[in-house]
């Protein structure tokens, strides 16, 4: 049944002869008499040279005993072990070659059949997948066509016998290790190469997050949220800028009416977005976004866009909050907002002013004593206080009936008294813009001395003389 | 033998008589004594072999160890053919002479060349004989 396969290594049903292995180009020959226990079928000497020769296609640990016709590399529990059948030839190869090989080269063998099977493990690692017909498509078919070849040529009449053939994963693919390794206090991260993956990348952002304090981890998070969420919001923002400027071409009533239903859409989204981030009537709404410079940006030119009432609920936060952001504005970005707070309050109304004067003075905690000087040291804070006044200042001046609520003048007048007596005591920052008619205003309430006091104080700061009365 | 038929390994390739090819140009000549995963070679009783035209010689170098990713190729020496057919092994010396020459004038050429290009307002940068990435 055996007939001589190769012209140099005739099979014999003893165990391989010494002869055998000192060919080291031929390829290494199955023994018939050693064939896997779980082979359905003998194993032909055709088949075994394909397999086993050096022509052989690469073994396929995926097919399962009961359908594979030889499997001497399948490898069975979570590490890689090789197939007994391997094992043993592995050792009677070793045992032989080594007898041959120490006669002439004294230093052979540094590297110990252990080590080799080390490597061998980990190529055949590298190799396994969970879909091999997936990752390894040639190899497998190749290997199926030739075993369909060869059950059809020597054994034809078993060929319907032929069982589907069942691909089982070995093992699965790792995951958990840590690719990367993050050592604590550096910069980056530093690549670990397994068998798994010898050349990991690295990601760019940082995936692990470990020992970093709570508060720092929160503020970070938040912070990059915070920005993530402004940039979405901005290119909302600039479609309806871009449906602003799209008015100005020839349309249709009908689509002019669609884009700006579109656009004021878009705009109440983005407020409501801003808004949404704490609970609302809070006080504390939009603050997230104006703490930070891309966010005072984004409001500023939402503010032309949005209805009166959102508009003026913008100005009172920021007027309420004003000693926050001042102090969290290291960039100095609040200006960014003044020239659409500017229109916001000229259109206000007396009572609406007074609130929003109300606010301004009188912040979260601290007293009227407290807000006003740091107000005056910036000049975004001292920019619209002076804004404000200067509209009230309008307001009264232009005649048209005020309607104002009870306690309006007299809270006006107070602030009025206390802004004089801050702005004439402490220093003055260069506002963005000092309005013409505040002096006006103070010469209406204060004696000539203060307002001199005044006059010469706001023109040190601004280096430009204030108008007279 | 190979120990995983069909799969390239160097398992097979151990305790034999080795040539290989350098990134930076060398040649190396060697028995392979030990091999890892990343292709890492040990090699025993190596020499270099510097080739000048039809003549080369051989510098005996000891053991060497070479990063798999240095290797451009390698492969497996036939301890029973003749080498010296057409070339003609020199001494070192000569060898090393030979070679000085042989840079010499390259690098002769190359001035020339780099003069004449930049008369004409060219410049080619020149690759370097490492590779880069």
């Amino acid at each position: 049944m055996h007939a001589p396969m190769m012209p140099r290594s005739p099979i014999s049903r003893q165990p391989l002869t010494p002869r055998q292995h000192f060919n080291q180009t031929a390829g290494f020959i199955f023994p018939p008499n050693r064939s896997c226990p779980s082979t359905p079928r003998p194993l032909t000497p055709k088949m075994m040279q394909l397999r086993f020769g050096a022509n052989s296609p690469r073994p396929s640990p995926f097919y399962s005993p009961s359908t594979n016709l030889v499997q001497p590399f399948s490898y069975t529990g979570p590490v890689t072990q090789l197939h007994p059948q391997h094992k043993r030839l592995l050792s009677q190869k070793r045992r032989l070659f080594q007898r041959k090989s120490e006669a002439w080269d004294p230093y052979c063998n540094l590297m110990t059949a252990k080590e080799k099977e080390w490597i061998t493990r980990l190529q055949m690692i590298q190799l396994q997948s969970e879909n091999p017909y997936l990752e390894d498509y040639y190899y497998q078919e190749y290997y199926r066509r030739l075993e369909a070849k060869m059950a059809e040529e020597e054994l034809g009449i078993r060929s319907k016998k032929e069982p589907p053939k069942l691909t089982t994963p070995y093992i699965t693919k790792t995951d958990v290790y840590a690719p990367v390794v993050h050592i604590e206090g550096s910069l980056g991260q530093v690549a670990v190469s397994t068998c798994y993956s010898p050349r990991r990348a690295i990601s760019a952002v940082h995936a692990v997050q470990s020992h970093r304090l709570e508060e720092q981890k929160d503020t970070r998070q938040q912070r990059l949220e915070i920005l993530s969420k402004i940039e979405k919001l901005f290119i909302a923002l600039l479609e309806v800028e871009e449906t602003e400027r799209m008015k100005t071409t020839v349309l249709s009533e009908a689509e002019e009416r669609r884009l700006v239903e579109k656009a004021q859409r878009k705009v109440e989204h983005i407020y409501s977005q801003l808004q949404l981030h704490n609970s609302p009537d809070s006080g504390a709404e939009f603050l997230p976004f104006l703490s930070v410079s891309k966010g005072k940006t984004l409001l500023a030119r939402l503010l032309p866009f949005l209805k009166k009432d959102s508009a003026l609920k913008i100005l009172q936060i920021i007027a309420s909050n004003l000693p926050t952001l001042m102090s969290r504005d290291t960039e100095e970005a609040l200006p960014v907002l003044y020239p659409s707070l500017q229109k916001v309050i000229g259109g206000l109304t007396f009572s609406q002013l007074i609130d929003v004067l109300k606010d301004l003075t009188s912040s979260e905690s601290l007293s009227t004593y407290e807000c006003l000087p740091l107000a005056c040291q910036n000049k975004f804070g001292l920019t619209l206080l002076y804004a404000l006044l200067s509209h009230g200042e309008k307001l009264l001046s232009s005649g048209v009936p005020l309607e104002p609520s009870i306690g309006d003048f007299e809270t006006w007048t107070d602030v009025i008294f206390q802004v004089a007596g801050q702005l004439s005591q402490c220093s003055l920052v260069e506002p963005l813009l000092l309005p013409s008619n505040l002096l006006t205003l103070f010469c209406r309430y204060l004696d000539k001395r203060t307002v001199h006091q005044l006059k010469s104080n706001l023109e040190s700061a601004t280096g430009c003389l204030a108008l007279p009365s | 033998m190979n120990y995983v038929p069909g799969t390239a390994s160097l398992i097979d390739d151990i305790d034999k008589k080795h040539l290989v090819l350098l990134r930076d140009g060398r040649t190396l000549i060697g028995y392979l004594r030990s091999i890892d995963q990343f292709a890492n070679l040990v090699f025993h009783q190596t020499v270099e072999r510097i080739h000048v035209g039809k003549k080369f010689g051989d510098i005996p170098r000891g053991i060497f160890i070479v990063r798999g990713e240095n290797v451009v190729l390698l492969g497996e020496m036939d301890v029973d053919k003749p080498c010296d057919t057409i070339l003609q092994q020199v001494s070192i010396e000569e060898i090393l002479e030979e070679q000085r020459l042989q840079q010499q004038a390259k690098q002769e050429t190359e001035k020339v060349k780099m003069q004449v290009l930049k008369d004409r307002g060219l410049s080619i940068p020149k690759a370097d004989n490492l590779d880069e990435y």
